[in-house]
């Protein structure tokens, strides 16, 4: 047995078998859950793993390249309600001529704290700092930059169905967002020769939980597949507002029509991205994504926040 | 290199730490949810997908004017839950619950069903 497989297979002893205690849940409010979205976060702390997420798309150039991009990410909770999340992207673009640049963008990390979660409302509230490490990727190709990226960001999500029973069916819609301000660390990039603008970064998501409309609207007796499905449309947008001196202020990105299938354990995402105007792409690409639950998967060991895990079971009130 | 041990080493961890038991999730339920029935139910049942802490778990069953009309104690066995209710005149009941599944996942929810011709 090699010496690395004989380190990854002690690696992986030592993890499951040093981490315990007990679990708690991913993103619930309530009655109501808010699925992992692909194109934006969804307003939870929580143990998950996106890996991988993939997308597909042609670029706004004249004339479009093809990208292909790959990318992971875990969560992971620090004490209930304060989380980390670490994420890599790598990136494949191919010119109409054949040249193809590949390699890493910059190192992700996002800071998360739960301001709210309103079980009657079903409202949940998060607050965040993504941090866009510099020279953490593949500089030389041009996918990643010399410097740091800082966006603190608002994130919410709000189920409707505190709504009056009147509305029926319509209980079962969701909305979910987040806003942020992105901040790059220098004003100037030397090697563009450009201004590096600050953004305002921001995303939404309408979703109508089939397993929500079952399970406390009406049971229709669908086959159970369909009982799984939440339909959703993402919308991730971004407007240069501040430094971008002698360029347009265009807003770019993407409106993302698909559909999410919730199991016990995992999620599989996959939508179409329709680039909002010329600028944000040419034609439709596609985004992918399994996503797994890790604070279901293992409730007593990796599910559980570092510090603080969940004290002895409690019984809700009503 | 590398990425492939850390790779392997997450999917082994996944493999040797083994799966557990996740949200209990109301599978389905008598009185169906959202349902007329003509004829008056004489308990509740909810049915989960996961198997459910007695201890943690527990249900209401209220008529359109909020008063209670179950009667007795939750019956919990396994993945089901069920409550007696009182003799109910035609009208809308709503069915409260929250459960904790065997590894501490709490859930909750509520539904209506209505009696009547």
């Amino acid at each position: 047995m090699s010496r690395p497989l004989l380190h990854t297979i002690a690696l992986a002893g030592v993890i499951a078998a040093t981490c315990s205690s007990h679990a708690l849940a991913h993103c619930f409010v309530g009655a109501r859950f808010l699925p992992a979205t692909l194109a934006t976060d969804d307003p939870c702390v929580a143990d998950e793993l996106s890996l991988p997420t993939v997308g597909w798309s042609k670029t706004g150039d004249f004339p479009p390249a093809s990208e292909l991009d790959i990318s992971g990410e875990i969560s992971k909770r620090i004490t209930e309600n304060f989380g980390v999340s670490i994420g890599q992207n790598w990136t494949s673009i191919r010119q109409a001529d054949g040249t193809l640049t590949q390699g890493f963008n910059n190192f992700e990390t996002t800071f998360q704290y739960q301001i709210l979660k309103d079980r009657e409302h079903e409202l949940a509230i998060l607050s965040g700092l993504i941090v866009d490490w510099g020279r953490t990727g593949s500089t030389g190709s041009g996918l990643a930059t010399n410097y740091s990226l800082v966006t603190p960001t608002l994130y919410f999500g709000k189920g409707f169905g505190d709504l009056p029973s009147s509305f029926s069916w319509f209980r079962a819609f969701a909305v979910t967002g987040q806003v942020g301000y992105q901040i790059p660390t220098t004003s100037f990039d030397f090697t563009q020769n450009a201004f590096v603008p600050q953004q305002l970064v921001y995303g939404a998501s309408l979703q109508y939980s089939m397993p929500y409309l079952k399970s406390e609207i009406i049971d229709l007796g669908l086959p159970d597949f369909i009982n799984h499905l939440i339909p959703i449309v993402e919308l991730s947008l971004s407007t240069p507002v501040a430094n971008n001196f002698g360029n347009p202020y265009t807003t770019t990105g993407t409106v993302n029509p698909g559909v999410i299938w919730v199991g016990s354990y995992f999620q599989v995402g996959l939508e179409a991205m329709i680039p909002v105007n010329r600028a944000s792409g040419t034609g439709v690409g596609v985004l992918g994504q399994l996503h797994l639950y890790l604070d279901d998967m293992f409730p007593s060991t990796i599910g559980q926040p570092l510090f603080g895990g969940t004290s002895s079971p409690r019984k809700l009130t009503f | 290199m590398r990425i492939l041990t850390l790779a392997t080493t997450a999917l082994l961890t996944l493999m040797t730490a083994g799966f557990a038991h996740a949200h209990a999730f109301l599978d389905h339920a008598e009185p169906r949810v959202g349902s007329k029935v003509a004829a008056a139910p004489t308990e509740v049942v909810l049915f989960y997908s996961q198997n459910l802490e007695a201890a943690f778990s527990s249900i209401e069953v209220s008529d359109a004017n909020g008063a209670r009309v179950d009667q007795g104690k939750p019956r919990i066995s396994a993945s089901t839950m069920r409550v007696g209710v009182k003799a109910l005149p035609p009208g809308t009941y709503r069915v409260r619950w929250q459960v904790l599944s065997v590894d501490t996942h709490t859930t909750e929810g509520n539904f209506s069903f209505t009696v009547g011709p």
